[in-house]
């Protein structure tokens, strides 16, 4: 409830940090700069201290030296932590790689995100997640769009959760 | 044909109900229909951004079934759907599909007729239903089962009951889900080229001016419930536009409209695009509703687990086998096979929620493995190693409650209800093998049994109580197959009989540009 009133509430884009946002509410919204790169913070964030204090310097990084720490699947992972279009910005894919141009952005379309991710290998991925497999189900398939759950500027939510007892972490 | 005395005791119930006041002083809140604000069907546009032959609102069983008729009539199809999902209701049901003189009913011994069917729906409609298209759905129904099943591809493997008809005769998907059949609709509707588009959601129909329906008005890219998202566009329907999109049990506002009593306080098992608007919609360019007050509820929901859940799967096959009792007095209070409306208004008037319950042997016989596990790992329905338990555990009376349960067994073994005349089956046996399975009841806003007038071509009716040249209408949009009550099970087989009936004749009708 609380994020999509917060989502409808703000004009497409300028959710783009929300996870910042929402652990620094009276933060201003931040630039959008699609020459960022993919460790620079204040890039968008300018002085906003948006890492915890003591935080390595992460300009130089990318996901690959995140995970040094932030190790994959250990409690310090990134996903959940920081919002999806900052997992996808320190892989190095960037607002205009999904958006287009940015003084007209498109809304991503599912054929989008299908164009790296293979939701056939996906499902395979989390065939064993209990209670259910979230990439196959009996009402929608493989194909279910991901921004149903995944979103990248806002909480992710678990569409699932609509009838079904399923707890998943939604990253 | 008719039967006045069961009408007048259904009205009577009715009437009963509204004023023991359940939603007592209900109000509607304080803000103004926005649909209200623009009248009629929208003008002709200037430029029309797409073209096609027939447009489909809704990619539930029924619009699916008309794409795939009117594809294989060689029309051009394009149906749309305001969801980011395809399937609305049809893809969360339970997959139970009403069917009469069927071969997998003769396998099983089942003697059943499609005057029999008709006949179960008019009964448990209260004979309001018109009977020329409750009559088309039961004669229609075997053949419709069978086109799904041979030339969609769904997979049926059991035949189920469902409280008020006379037989066994609901054929259920193996995936135990309307999702059975919907992906199998929506594979062969893409592969005979019919295009689908989601998150497009009608906003008006477009008339000419001699009010005939020549496309709609659309928001395209939009985002369920946000009404400003999306982006306007015209589509032209050269030879109609289908309506299939579904009821309202999902529209607060508007049900309260029709029955007050269906507060904000009774949530629904549909899924939450099941509003009304598309029905307005129609009505604003012409069409005429009816029996729209008669909105059903499911006595078979679980006040323990969220929508349509598991628990309805588990009541479902053992009524007629459990027994069901109000836990306030640990007593049955009414008839466990009888048909929606008379439960849910029984379980309604006690105020409280009703507990269901039968024994291992019944249970594990009649129970779907993958249902009652998902019941009883989520919470909504309980395993005790005794009867006393099980009447500790609900906080029943034990020993009245142990006696009820005796007695229930006695009339298992006569096969015989004196007391509520519920139907036993056959092969139900005294409920005494340990565990005991019990699960709590309160309804949920479940069909709208109301909706847009159609005759049995599935062309909608105008106020002049003539066709609407260019519209046509299948499924829980429309109103007069069920009268005020429909059965379990004949949802499914309404929207692909008519369904299939409005995609023909959509294809068939002639292009007027």
């Amino acid at each position: 409830m609380f994020v999509k009133a917060f989502r409808r509430a703000m004009p497409p884009l300028a959710v783009l940090l929300l996870g910042a946002a929402l652990a620094l509410p009276s933060a201003a919204a931040p630039a959008r700069n699609a020459k960022a790169a993919p460790g620079d913070c204040a890039a968008c964030h300018k002085a906003e201290k948006v890492l915890p204090a003591g935080h390595p310097a992460t300009k130089a990084m990318k996901l690959d030296a995140c995970a040094q720490c932030h190790a994959p699947k250990s409690p310090q992972a990134l996903p959940g932590k920081v919002p999806g279009s900052h997992l996808h910005q320190l892989r190095g894919v960037g607002c205009t790689q999904c958006h287009g141009d940015l003084k007209k952005p498109t809304e991503v379309a599912h054929d989008k995100c299908m164009s790296c991710h293979d939701t056939t290998k996906l499902a395979e991925k989390t065939a064993d997640v209990k209670p259910k497999n979230p990439h196959n189900s009996p009402h929608y398939g493989k194909d279910a769009d991901c921004n149903l759950c995944h979103h990248q500027h806002a909480r992710s939510e678990n569409y699932c959760a609509q009838c079904h007892k399923f707890e998943f972490k939604v990253p | 044909m008719t039967n006045p005395k069961q009408t007048t005791d259904l009205l009577a119930r009715r009437r009963f109900l509204q004023t023991a006041g359940i939603a007592a002083g209900a109000t509607l809140g304080g803000v103004a229909l926005p649909r209200a604000a623009e009248a009629a069907a929208a003008p002709m546009p200037k430029k029309w951004d797409v073209t096609t032959d027939v447009l489909i609102i809704g990619t539930g069983f029924a619009g699916l079934a008309a794409a795939i008729e009117a594809r294989d009539a060689k029309a051009d199809v394009l149906v749309i759907d305001k969801m980011p999902v395809p399937g609305g209701n049809s893809t969360i049901n339970g997959g139970d599909f009403a069917a009469a003189g069927t071969p997998m009913q003769k396998a099983a011994g089942i003697e059943d007729s499609p005057e029999l069917m008709f006949k179960d729906m008019m009964k448990a409609g209260g004979y309001l239903n018109h009977p020329e298209l409750a009559r088309t759905v039961a004669e229609q129904s075997a053949g419709a089962l069978e086109w799904s099943q041979n030339y969609v591809g769904a997979q049926y493997d059991r035949v189920n009951f469902h409280g008020g008809h006379s037989v066994k005769r609901a054929h259920q998907t193996v995936q135990r889900s309307g999702s059975g059949l919907v992906t199998k609709q929506l594979e062969k509707a893409r592969a005979l080229g019919a295009k689908i588009e989601l998150r497009t959601k009608l906003v008006r129909l477009v008339a000419d001016k001699d009010g005939r329906i020549v496309g709609a008005e659309v928001r395209r890219g939009y985002k369920f419930p946000d009404e400003a998202s999306g982006t306007p566009a015209f589509i032209k329907a050269r030879k109609a536009v289908v309506l299939a999109s579904g009821g309202f049990s999902n529209d607060v506002q508007l049900r309260q409209m029709y029955d007050p009593r269906l507060t904000d306080q009774f949530t629904s098992t549909n899924h939450p695009g099941a509003t009304g608007e598309a029905i307005m919609a129609a009505c604003m360019a012409g069409a005429m509703d009816l029996q729209m007050d008669w909105i059903q509820l499911g006595p078979w929901t679980s006040p323990d687990e969220k929508g349509f859940g598991y628990v309805p799967q588990f009541v479902e096959r053992v009524v007629g086998y459990g027994l069901m009792v109000d836990p306030a007095t640990g007593k049955r209070f009414f008839k466990e096979t009888g048909n929606r409306k008379e439960r849910a208004d029984a379980i309604i008037l006690l105020g409280h929620p009703a507990v269901i319950l039968a024994d291992s042997t019944n249970t594990t016989k009649m129970v779907d493995p993958g249902q009652l596990k998902g019941a009883l790992d989520n919470g909504s329905l309980r395993k005790f190693d005794t009867l006393e338990d099980l009447a500790r555990g609900y906080n029943m009376p034990v020993d009245v409650f142990v006696e009820q349960v005796k007695r229930w067994n006695g009339f298992v073994e006569q096969k015989k209800d004196p007391e509520l005349e519920c139907m036993i089956f056959k092969d139900a046996v005294p409920n005494v093998t340990p565990p005991f399975y019990a699960a709590r009841l309160w309804p949920r806003v479940h069909h709208t049994m109301g909706g847009l007038a159609i005759n049995k071509e599935a062309q909608v009716i105008g106020f002049e109580l003539k066709p609407i040249p260019g519209l046509y209408a299948a499924g829980e949009a429309t109103g007069g197959v069920h009268g005020a009550v429909r059965l379990g099970s004949v949802a499914m087989a309404d929207c692909v009989v008519f369904g299939r009936i409005a995609g023909k004749n959509a294809a068939k009708q002639a292009a007027w540009g």
